[in-house]
This record gives structure tokens, C-alpha cells and sequence, in this order.
């Protein structure tokens, strides 16, 4: 059981790390292994200008595990040759009081991503906050939902990885 | 004009470096975005109420399109009749009233003057009726407003034309639609790479269509003279489900089975698209020669169940977007037109190309040749003249 304690919130902050390099390493079978098996585990990345309006589009909606497993099929198989890669840098700091409902932490991080194109200068990809609720999974806190809430509102360039 | 760059003789033929020339892109915004053809702007569901509006720029002229507190939708200059101040900032809200904080001048939702302090000592003849926010013509088509800044541009409906009714299926068949969302983006460029994908493109890059062993039924092409081009295919069922783990993404759900796929290009930039239970407009704007910035806005029919307008949410999120399951390829080639296009030479069309003397309108579903009758009036529009030699 997780719990409101420093040493779960050390788990979930290592959950955390382990997520960003899966995608700064664009490893996308870590990425899918930082969710629960849960089959109701999801991803969503969505904009801050619909959130505030109210409004249900995302840029991704992954609602079920069966979406999620799919996403990483299209970006390591269908996809693969089409895009130009490009290198990602995520930087997280957790924010606010976690909360904890039966068991699974909610806990809420800003983030910030900056992108480099191969052969490019830098430059900042999308900036926003994740809400995420963590149960423990296999021994090990996972992402039973993780949500990031781009405040981007036109993104630079199109999108090949999640959030 | 134009005299670095040499459009070739054979109708099939593009010069690269309309992709990339500053000056041209300069003069494709006087004459074709300031001038006369019609743009859309916004549909009716994305400003339902009286009151609502949303910002937006016509080329570079930032414009407000707004639902009146009369229930009628006009789109104004964002820009004070005194002193130009821009007048709205927020991209869409809804006010009682539009005000410059500059000198406070208050202007009603139908545009008119409301209040402007100090009349008192105004110039001699000062009439507030004379300043209200300066209208453009504006037109309407199954709830999508569109404007114009010429007076030259003919009827909305004449400019439409020949892909009026492929732009009705694309829009519900009625347009009574509700907004359901956006995915905003920008792209490194042309926007006439943007808008030039064709028919020929569709089964070869997209690698989940053959993987789904997704092919598409019958379908077909109709270019018009202006510019526009009308796509209608069937959708047959998705052949390898197994292929997904969660097969009812692509579900059809809608009652438009006989044509799943309806999309109106129009003329200049502008996609309008109806594929599988996905309603979207695609609002462009031509930010620069190398950046073209696009706003995806998704709907839903006012028709549609609870479950319908749920399944919509999920398939028009992860479906045609920047990072669609099915377009986030094409989003990757417009960048990849755009830096192929410093190098000299041509751009060609091959497939479906019957002649190279003259454009044609009969074109099969597949074929390239579709683009070739915009191609040839966007030359005639900027004044360039076909080479004599081959």
C-alpha cells in the first residue's frame, strides 16, 4: 500500500525519473512498463486551452492499457522511417500535496521538455504539469492514469512521443 | 515579377522555389490572402452563443469573429477605429462588449460605437456612427463563416462551386455541429506544401492502412477551375483488426457508411474532413514563407448519443492530428517538401498525368493529377507566365 509518506513519495518520484528517460531514451516498451496492468490504465496529453474550456479533445487519448499498447506499436512499427527523430530533455519537479484515495497516491509535477532535431539547435518542445495517480503494480509504484496538461498552445512542430 | 523564377511549360511541372522565395510569399499574401477569395474562420459551433467569439488572423490582418448580442455572426478587424489599438487579445471568450483599454473606447458585439469618452472636445463633425469596428464581407455555408476582404471575390456560393456538396457531407450534411475541441500546431512550411497532398499518397505513406488492411473502397476526385478539390471514397471495414488491440478506435459508428472519407480542399489552404466518425476543419494561417500554423477543430453532429459523441472524442484525438495514427506522416513530408525545395528545379505530378499541354478534371481516385487544375490557377493568379520551351 502506498501511503502519504516520505518513503512512498520517494517510489513515486522514482517512478517519475524512470518515465522521463524511457522517453528522453525513447525507449517505448519502458515508457508502456511505467503503467499498471490494469486494463483501465491511460495516458492522455491534452492542452491547457481545452481543459480550461472544458473541452474533451486531446493531442493523445489513451483510456484503456489495450491504447496504450497500441501507441507504442504505431511509433516503434508503423511509423518507424516516416519522421524525423528528434531528442528529447524532460525536466519534472513534483508540485503541490499529494493526496492519497485507497491506497493510490495522486500526485501533480510540473514539466518541461525541450526538443533537439538531429543536426539542430534546441529549443523548448512543450512546457505544462502532469496529474498522475500511482498504485502499486508488480511490487512497484506504477501509472494507473498519468495526464499531461500542455500549456503550449500551439505546439512547434508535430508530435511523434507522448508527453 | 517573378523574374527569378520560371514556371515550366508542362502542366505537370511545379517550381520548387515557390516554396521558398520570401518576396513571392510577400505577394501571395496581398493577392490571394488580403484578396479576393473567401476564408473560413470559424464554424458556428465554436461560437454557439450570443456574445461568444474567437480571434483569428486573415492572412496577417488580425480579425474577430463574432456572435452578436442580435444572434448574428460578423467578423470585424480586431483594431480600434481610433488610434488601430488591437481591441481583443484572449483567442476566444464571450464579452457584453469590446473594449479598448487604450482610451476606453467601448464597441457592442454587433460592432457599433457604444461609448468613447471626451466627445466634447472631438474634432467638429465627430459622429459616432461613423466608428463602429470595421466589417468584412462575411457568408455562411452548413454553419462555417467565411470572409473576405475584397469586394471583388464573386458569391460565396459561386466560389464554392463544384465541392459544395462534398464540403455538406464533410460538415455533418447540415452542419449542425458541436465543438468538441482543438489540436493546434505549426509546421516548418510552405503552406502550399501544406496544402498539397494528393490522391496518389494515401496507401504508399500511410503504413497503418495496409496494415489494417485498410484500402478504401470506390471513390473519387473533383477539382474545380478556382482551386478547390472535392475527395469522396467509401470506407470499407477494416480487414486486420487483429492488428490493434483495441480495434473499436476505428470503429464506424455514424450513419454515413456509403462514404466514409469526404474531404474539401479549398482554395487557398484551408481542409475540411469527414473520415470515418471524424469532423474536422483544419484552420490555417500562412505565418511566414517557412511556417504554417494549423488548428485542428474537431466536432460532433447536435444529433449524435452520448455514446456517439464519446467514440468521436476518442477516434478524432488519436486519428488525423499532428500525431494521428494516420496523419502524423504527412506532417513529416511537409517539413521534408519544404527543405527539398532549396534545391533547383521542378517538382513533377505523374500519376494519372493523361497530358502535359493542358489541365483536365477527370480524375481517378488515386491519381496526383488532381492538384494539377489548382496549380494552374494559382500560376495565373501571381502572374506567372508558362514557359514556351519544353
Amino acid at each position: 500500500m502506498l501511503k502519504l509518506d516520505e518513503a512512498s513519495l520517494v517510489l513515486v518520484d522514482n517512478l517519475q525519473r524512470r518515465y522521463i528517460e524511457a522517453l528522453d531514451r525513447r525507449d517505448m516498451e519502458l515508457w508502456l512498463d511505467c503503467f499498471t496492468q490494469d486494463a483501465a490504465s491511460s495516458y492522455f496529453c491534452i492542452s491547457a486551452e481545452n481543459v480550461e474550456r472544458g473541452l474533451d479533445i486531446a493531442l493523445m487519448y489513451d483510456d484503456c492499457r489495450a491504447r496504450l499498447i497500441d501507441r507504442v506499436t504505431f511509433i516503434t512499427k508503423v511509423w518507424a522511417g516516416t519522421f524525423q527523430p528528434y531528442r528529447m530533455r524532460h525536466l519534472v519537479q513534483r508540485i503541490g500535496t499529494p493526496t492519497l484515495e485507497h491506497g493510490k497516491l495522486n500526485v501533480v509535477s510540473n514539466f518541461s521538455i525541450a526538443t533537439t532535431p538531429k543536426g539542430g539547435g534546441s529549443s523548448l518542445l512543450a512546457v505544462g504539469y502532469y496529474e498522475d495517480t500511482v498504485a502499486l503494480d508488480r511490487g512497484e509504484p506504477r501509472f494507473l492514469c498519468k495526464r499531461a496538461v500542455y500549456d503550449t498552445t500551439v505546439l512547434p512542430r508535430y508530435i511523434v512521443y507522448p508527453f | 515579377m517573378n523574374a527569378t523564377i520560371q514556371w515550366p511549360k508542362a502542366v505537370n511541372e511545379i517550381p520548387k522555389a515557390i516554396f521558398t522565395d520570401a518576396a513571392l510569399y510577400e505577394r501571395e499574401i496581398e493577392t490571394i490572402f488580403h484578396g479576393a477569395q473567401w476564408h473560413p474562420l470559424a464554424h458556428r459551433a465554436e461560437i454557439p452563443n450570443r456574445g461568444d467569439f474567437k480571434t483569428m488572423l486573415l492572412g496577417r490582418m488580425p480579425v474577430i469573429v463574432a456572435n452578436g448580442e442580435d444572434g448574428r455572426i460578423r467578423v470585424f478587424f480586431n483594431s480600434c477605429t481610433h488610434r488601430g489599438n488591437q481591441v481583443e487579445t484572449a483567442s476566444c471568450g464571450n464579452r457584453k462588449a469590446f473594449e479598448c483599454p487604450y482610451h476606453r473606447w467601448m464597441f457592442r458585439t454587433t460592432g457599433e460605437l457604444a461609448g468613447c469618452p471626451g466627445t466634447d472636445e472631438f474634432s467638429p463633425g465627430f459622429d459616432k456612427k461613423n466608428y463602429g469596428l470595421r466589417e468584412l464581407r462575411t457568408a455562411e455555408y452548413c454553419g462555417l463563416i467565411f470572409a473576405t476582404a475584397s469586394a471583388d471575390t464573386p458569391p460565396l456560393e459561386t466560389w464554392i462551386g463544384g465541392v459544395a456538396e462534398t464540403l455538406a457531407g464533410a460538415l455533418g450534411g447540415d452542419g449542425r455541429l458541436k465543438l468538441l475541441g482543438y489540436q493546434k500546431v505549426r509546421y516548418a512550411s510552405n503552406w502550399k506544401a501544406y496544402s498539397d497532398n494528393d490522391g496518389y499518397h494515401a496507401p504508399l505513406l500511410h503504413v497503418g492502412f495496409r496494415l489494417l488492411g485498410w484500402q478504401g473502397g470506390q471513390g473519387s476526385q473533383k477539382p474545380t477551375a478556382n482551386g478547390h478539390l472535392g475527395f469522396e471514397s467509401q470506407l470499407k471495414p477494416v480487414v486486420n483488426r487483429d492488428f490493434l488491440k483495441d480495434p473499436s478506435l476505428i470503429d464506424l459508428k455514424a450513419t454515413d457508411p456509403e462514404s466514409g472519407s469526404r474531404i474539401a480542399q479549398l482554395f487557398p489552404h484551408t481542409v475540411i474532413t469527414k473520415h470515418m466518425d471524424v469532423i474536422n476543419v483544419r484552420f490555417a494561417t500562412p505565418v511566414s514563407v517557412d511556417c504554417t500554423e494549423v488548428h485542428y477543430a474537431y466536432f460532433s453532429h447536435v444529433d449524435d448519443s452520448e455514446e456517439l459523441v464519446r467514440h468521436r472524442i476518442r477516434q478524432s484525438s488519436n486519428l488525423l492530428g499532428p500525431c494521428g495514427m494516420v496523419s502524423m506522416e504527412d506532417a513529416s513530408i511537409f517539413n521534408r517538401i519544404h527543405i527539398g525545395s532549396f534545391t533547383p528545379g521542378n517538382a513533377e505530378f505523374q500519376k494519372g498525368v493523361k497530358r502535359t499541354d493542358e489541365v483536365w478534371f477527370d480524375v481517378k481516385q488515386n491519381d496526383e493529377s488532381g492538384n494539377l487544375p489548382k496549380w494552374d490557377y494559382y500560376s495565373r493568379l501571381m502572374g506567372f507566365k508558362r514557359s514556351e520551351e519544353a
